[in-house]
C-alpha cells in the first residue's frame, strides 16, 4: 500500500526475496545471476534509502531497482554475445509455401487452447520451451512479451536494430510454437 | 511490396505486425494471403496465444536456503 515511508531493511529477504527472484529468474534464465541481482537489488536500496519518499509501496519501489538491474545486467551479457549462425528458414518450401511433408505446418490446437492455462503441466511445458530459447532470441522475446517493452526500447537494451530485432522474435514465436505444439498441443 | 504473399513471408509479418505498425500495402497483402491461406490463419492465431499466454506467466521458483542467508548476511554488513 502507498503511504508508508517506513522501510524494514531486516524484514526484506523474508518479505520480498522470494517474488523478487522469481521476477529475475523469469528474464535472466540462471538462478545464480538471478540472486546476484536479488543481492545487489537490496544492497543498492538500503544504500538509495533516504530516497524512498513512500509514494510507491516498499515492494515496488524495490522491483523498480530490480528492473534497472536487470535492463543493465542484460545490456552487459549482451555486448559480449558471439553472433548466432544465420539459421536455414526450415519450415518453409523454396516457393515460400508450407513445407507439409515434415509435419511442421501449425496444427489445429483446438477450440479451447486457453484451457491450458487451466494446467499447471501447461506452464511447466512452457517454461521449458522457452528454456530452449537461444540467449538472445530469449533475451528479446522476454523483454518484448513479458515487460511489454516497446519495440525501440528493446532495441536500445540489446544495441540491435528494428530489423534485427524483428528477426530475433519471429524466430523465438516460430520456435516457441512449434515447441508447444510437438510437447502440448498436438501431444 | 507484391501483394502476392508467400507463406512465409505472411509468416514474418504476422509476427512483426505485434511490434510495429505495417504499412497500408503491408496489411492488405497480408489480410489478402490470411483470407485465403488455412494454415497461416491459424499460425496468427496461436501467435496472438503465445502473446496472451506469456503475459500470463509467473513461475513459483524460491529463493534457496544457502541464498537467503548469503543474501541476508550482504545486507546486514551493508546497513
Amino acid at each position: 500500500m502507498a503511504g508508508e515511508t517506513q522501510l524494514n531493511p531486516e524484514r526484506w529477504v523474508a518479505e520480498h526475496g522470494d517474488i523478487l527472484f522469481r521476477y529475475a529468474l523469469a528474464r535472466v534464465r540462471n538462478a545464480t545471476v538471478a540472486e546476484d541481482l536479488v543481492q545487489e537489488t537490496f544492497v543498492g536500496a538500503l544504500k538509495a534509502r533516504e530516497g524512498f519518499r513512500g509514494q510507491s509501496s516498499e515492494r515496488s519501489w524495490l522491483v523498480g531497482i530490480l528492473k534497472h538491474k536487470l535492463i543493465d545486467h542484460i545490456r552487459r551479457s549482451s555486448r559480449e554475445q558471439l553472433q548466432d549462425p544465420a539459421e536455414p528458414d526450415t519450415a518453409f518450401e523454396d516457393d515460400g509455401h508450407w513445407r507439409m511433408a515434415a509435419g511442421v505446418a501449425p496444427k489445429d490446437w483446438g477450440d479451447d487452447a486457453a484451457a491450458a492455462f487451466e494446467r499447471r503441466e501447461f506452464w511447466e511445458t512452457l517454461q521449458r520451451c522457452l528454456d530452449k530459447l537461444p540467449d538472445r532470441h530469449a533475451r528479446a522475446f522476454v523483454l518484448r512479451e513479458m515487460d511489454d517493452l516497446p519495440g525501440e526500447e528493446v532495441c536500445k537494451v540489446l544495441d540491435v536494430t528494428p530489423t534485427n530485432l524483428w528477426v530475433l522474435l519471429h524466430r523465438a514465436r516460430t520456435q516457441l510454437r512449434r515447441c508447444l505444439e510437438m510437447n502440448w498441443f498436438a501431444k | 511490396m507484391n501483394l502476392l504473399l508467400s507463406c512465409r513471408e505472411a509468416t514474418r509479418l504476422s509476427s512483426e505486425a505485434m511490434d510495429r505498425p505495417l504499412t497500408w500495402s503491408e496489411r492488405m497483402a497480408l489480410r489478402f494471403h490470411l483470407v485465403l491461406c488455412a494454415l497461416c490463419r491459424r499460425y496468427a492465431r496461436q501467435l496472438g496465444f503465445l502473446r496472451e499466454a506469456l503475459h500470463r506467466h509467473e513461475n513459483d521458483a524460491v529463493l534457496s536456503a544457502p541464498a537467503r542467508a548469503r543474501i541476508e548476511q550482504a545486507i546486514r554488513e551493508a546497513t
